[in-house]
């Protein structure tokens, strides 16, 4: 007997969609779920114009808060990406330019050279993006020594979305069934 | 029962720059550790390659600069030949400060892989 795919974020291994075409998610954005259905799904491979290089960083050095808008998506679409530095450099990780993502009360996890050799699939990196919603990046280096690149790479699914707009989260009218798409910042 | 799980890696690969050896018996910086923003990190040396044109040396890779401890017995590089040692052949010393090298003979050149562990 054939068997349900079990889907759902954050899922450990190698990447996999989240939801299918056809099925209904709620997106987690401006502190309110808005609610679609999946009409296409397609890979986003990890290639060079899904990389971005954050710049030459000296000894100690950190770059600007960087908009990452090679990961924009169009109206009415979301994306699934995880990621990988390639350099030895600390990557922070923001959703809304002022808004950590991967939060503790007092700290905020970043992305390093070293989560590979215990995470091969990067799978606690996974992030969502929900139309412009922009990913911030920030690149800290913690050699004694300068860096000339500071490149972090991309792969995931692209997902094309039709409003729901008989639910609402304010209201309280939700579908029956329904995967939750944290697409910005749970502050 | 093998041994290839202590070969796992632990840490990411660096490399030193290849120093040729500035003054006898005087120790110089090798490979600088890198510091990390609040938990430091430390380094294990995995790999030595030397080489030498001005005659056959003792080699040391130690700590420290004033004076350096070594960290491994005294390597002797034989002129005009390359000389390596691998993994399997170095004990597996972890350290958090940066690693030094002396020579007793100026011009020795070394450089060293490494192992870095941390965040």
């Amino acid at each position: 007997m054939p068997t349900l795919p079990m889907l759902h974020t954050y899922k450990a291994g190698p990447i996999e969609q989240v939801v299918l075409p056809g099925e209904t998610v709620g997106i987690w954005v401006n502190k309110v779920y808005e609610f679609y259905k999946i009409q296409y799904v397609e890979g986003i491979m990890r290639s060079d114009p899904v990389t971005i290089d954050l710049g030459a960083l000296g000894a100690l050095g950190l770059s600007a808060l960087t908009q990452v808008t090679l990961l924009q998506m169009p109206d009415k679409e979301f994306a699934q990406f995880r990621m990988e530095t390639l350099d030895d450099v600390e990557i922070g990780v923001y959703q809304g330019r002022a808004d950590q993502r991967h939060k503790l009360f007092t700290r905020a996890a970043t992305l390093n050279r070293f989560l590979p050799l215990f995470d091969p699939d990067a799978h606690i990196t996974e992030m969502y993006e929900f139309e412009d919603n922009f990913i911030f990046l920030q690149a800290i280096n913690q050699t004694a020594y300068a860096q000339t690149q500071a490149r972090v790479v991309f792969w995931g699914f692209r997902y094309v979305l039709e409003i729901l707009d008989q639910y609402s989260w304010r209201k309280q009218v939700l579908p029956d069934v329904w995967t939750r798409i944290p697409a910005t910042a749970h502050l | 029962m093998g041994t290839d799980y202590l070969k796992a890696a632990r840490g990411i690969r660096k490399v030193s720059p290849v120093v040729t050896v500035a003054a006898a018996a005087t120790p110089e910086n090798l490979y600088l550790v890198s510091v990390g923003a609040t938990v430091g990190r430390t380094v294990i040396v995995r790999k030595i390659m030397c080489y030498s044109v001005v005659g056959n040396c003792v080699v040391q890779i130690g700590i420290g600069l004033a004076p350096l401890v070594p960290i491994f017995p005294f390597l002797y590089v034989i002129n005009l030949f390359d000389t390596e040692w691998m993994e399997d052949e170095i004990p597996e010393v972890e350290l958090n400060q940066n690693i030094t090298v002396q020579s007793d003979i100026l011009g020795v050149q070394v450089q060293i892989e490494c192992e870095e562990i941390g965040t």
